[in-house]
């Protein structure tokens, strides 16, 4: 099936979710200090479901989704991810690090390893896949991002765009069940801006639950099963893409994307 | 206004003046008047230096003599490096018994032998060849060094270490003559290549278990005799104190600095109490602590040579030292590296371990060499506290009554030692820094 193919007539991709619940954040509330910055978040992402989430920087939607892995430490509220509550255990967190797949706006590759052994850390040490298989598998996912050419060099020699394939391979090397993105474009040039979405299309074909933090608002259209604006720590408002674009109901999102669309 | 330029500018080759010697003397030396007298200037001021040196140490300098007196008879105006030379044996090796001074020197041997499969290309598993020369080459050369009775113990760490040292030479061999492993060549020879992973396993198990049996055995008669502590001296004591204190400062330290930013409070009070009292401290009041303080808290009976005091003293200096540089290299890896190890799942260890570490001790490496030139000079000191150290032994040359008076001499060829050990250490640590930031800087 090609991206166009399962494209139906408003430009979307059929969505792929299903009733099983993978993620459930209930009454989450976080603090920097005094600022309180996720304020009695409720969200329910089911398995295979597309979400974007955009607003104004400084809104709380990388740290909402940091929250998802534990990258950040939320401190009232509850989040299941994949069955699982995360709390103190680290146990539970290192295991639903390993399920939960993340790409960072700054790809946080490690620059003293080779592209390939970027690839294979983590099978080999967090799954114990042996080296030979984990090398097999880190070319699939090179060759499914279209570099599979790059395997050798070092982090460094490459260029943004592929160094965010790379991040991307390296998270799906690990078969998680959830991709997270942190504004994965905003460091780019705009020409390699657009062989990352399209990789992150490709990947959304696959049916896999991805929950998106962005400002690329062609590629909310293209792929998203809805679109969560956030404000000052809340949840604004939340539809699917078309009547998110084309019907917003509160003024703040109105506001949002008159700015963001007027040029 | 637009332009098109139609075809590509082609690549020339340099201007002379950047290639050539004389274009580099000139833009380098005489690229104006002021620059030219100066070189002049300069090259004079060498010119004389050197030459006075070279008449005082080399030209008219005296080599053979039998005391003093007889050096100021030949040359007045000449070193007397005839001292030094007859004193070549104390300065290298103390009072260490004259006939017993090949225990020292295989001693060192074993050492090269052990770690030279580090530098080679082609030897596979050098992170083992590594960790069994810190654990193991401790045992067999303090034996070596001590001599005296074999408890239980230290026979198996003994054999453990000549067995090891085998396996790890005949392994290099292997290794850079044909390229593979010493387990993969023992199960060529025996015809079992083919055979399942637990049964090739058991037979290196047992061919491990049979030399380790008969090693354990021709070692049991083998003893030399015992030579004290208070015997061992000159390089050769410095090179013990401060190559053991070398080898704990870096997992000691790591281990500290890792505390001192542990999210744990105890662990982090700890750590930082422990490093900051050990360095707001010099270390000769450490030594000296050591050596006069310590036994007063010990129980009565309870005696520790003043040797193995002065050495942990300097581990405890070295590892404190070493924590705070390792932590200003922890600090220069930035945080998404810490969120690149998670997100992938590693734990703790994991991230430091494969991520953190490995990147860290690299931007370290002339900070931790830096450490280890220090520790070596330092170390001189316990010659104040009564080892005679190579220092020790330097300065006793002067005590002697045919060489008595003779200060600079043995100074002067102590400190060209220290200068050329400390020089291919620096060097060595510059050609790491290079080889290991190949490709990740680029």
């Amino acid at each position: 099936m090609t991206a166009t193919e399962a494209q139906d007539a408003q430009g979307q991709l059929a969505s792929a979710a299903s009733s099983e619940v993978i993620i459930e954040l209930n009454k989450v509330n976080k603090w920097y200090g005094q600022f309180h910055v996720l304020k009695d978040i409720d969200l329910v992402v089911h398995k295979g479901e597309r979400i974007v989430v955009c607003g104004p920087s400084g809104s709380g939607k990388s740290t909402l989704i940091r929250c998802i892995n534990r990258l950040e430490e939320h401190q009232q509220g509850d989040i299941i991810v994949d069955g699982i509550l995360l709390d103190k255990n680290l146990k539970n967190i290192d295991h639903i690090r390993s399920e939960v797949g993340m790409v960072f706006q700054s790809f946080n590759l490690f620059p003293h390893l080779s592209i390939l052994e970027n690839l294979t850390l983590g099978p080999i040490w967090v799954r114990k896949t042996p080296k030979i298989e984990a090398r097999k598998l880190a070319m699939e996912y090179l060759e499914r991002v279209k570099i599979p050419e790059q395997a050798d060099k070092y982090p460094g020699q490459l260029s943004g765009g592929q160094q965010q394939r790379v991040a991307i391979a390296r998270s799906l090397c690990m078969n998680p069940k959830i991709m997270l993105f942190d504004e994965p474009t905003s460091a780019l040039d705009p020409e390699m801006i657009k062989e990352v979405l399209d990789v992150m299309v490709e990947l959304a074909e696959t049916g896999m639950t991805m929950i998106v933090v962005t400002h690329e608002m062609g590629f909310a259209k293209t792929i998203a099963d809805r679109v969560i604006f956030m404000d000052e720590g809340d949840i604004v408002e939340q539809n699917e893409p078309f009547e998110f674009f084309n019907n917003p109901q509160s003024e703040r999102t109105k506001l949002f994307l008159s700015q963001i669309l007027s040029h | 206004m637009s332009m098109v330029k139609a075809e590509k500018t082609a690549a020339r080759s340099a201007p002379l003046i950047e290639s050539s010697f004389i274009g580099w003397l000139h833009k380098n030396l005489f690229s104006s008047w002021i620059n030219a007298i100066l070189t002049l200037v300069s090259l004079y001021i060498i010119y004389v230096v050197v030459k006075s040196l070279w008449i005082w140490g080399v030209a008219d300098a005296v080599w053979v003599a039998e005391n003093r007196r007889e050096c100021f008879d030949i040359s007045k105006d000449g070193a007397c490096w005839a001292g030094v030379i007859l004193w070549l044996d104390n300065i290298f090796y103390g009072r260490y018994p004259r006939g017993e001074l090949w225990r020292v020197n295989l001693g060192g041997l074993l050492l090269i032998l052990w770690m030279a499969p580090l530098w080679l290309p082609r030897v596979k598993d050098k992170i083992f060849i590594g960790l069994s020369t810190i654990f193991l080459y401790p045992f067999l050369a303090g034996y070596l060094f001590a001599g005296g009775d074999k408890g239980i113990f230290m026979q198996l760490m003994i054999t453990g270490g000549i067995v090891c040292l085998m396996g790890n030479t005949l392994h290099s061999l292997i290794g850079v003559f044909s390229g593979g492993g010493l387990p993969e060549f023992l199960l060529g020879l025996l015809g079992k290549k083919d055979a399942s992973d637990g049964n090739q396993r058991n037979t290196l198990l047992a061919i491990l278990a049979v030399t380790f049996v008969a090693v354990y055995a021709l070692q049991m008669s083998w003893t030399v005799e015992v030579v004290p502590w208070t015997k061992w001296g000159g390089m050769f004591l410095t090179l013990v104190i401060s190559g053991i204190g070398i080898t704990t400062a870096l997992p000691g330290g790591i281990i500290l600095a890792l505390g001192r930013r542990s999210k744990l409070p105890v662990i982090r009070v700890l750590s930082t109490s422990f490093i900051e009292l050990f360095r707001s401290v010099p270390l000769i009041t450490v030594l000296f602590m050591a050596t006069t303080m310590f036994p007063l808290f010990m129980p009565e009976g309870f005696v520790l040579n003043k040797l193995v005091q002065v050495i942990i003293a300097v581990c405890l200096f070295s590892a404190c030292y070493m924590a705070e540089t390792v932590r200003a290299g922890l600090q220069a890896i930035p945080r998404g590296q810490y969120e690149g190890a998670h997100s992938i799942g590693l734990g703790y260890w994991g991230m430091m371990g494969l991520v953190v570490m490995p990147q860290a001790l690299k931007h370290m490496i002339p900070n931790i060499v830096g450490s280890f030139i220090g520790l070596l000079k330092d170390t001189t000191l316990v010659s104040i506290i009564g080892l005679f150290d190579i220092l020790g032994m330097l300065r006793s040359i002067s005590q002697d009554v045919p060489w008595r008076g003779l200060h600079k001499e043995p100074l002067i060829f102590g400190a060209m030692l220290f200068f050329i050990i400390c020089f291919i250490m620096s060097k060595y640590s510059r050609h790491l820094e290079v080889k290991l930031s190949a490709g990740a800087n680029r």
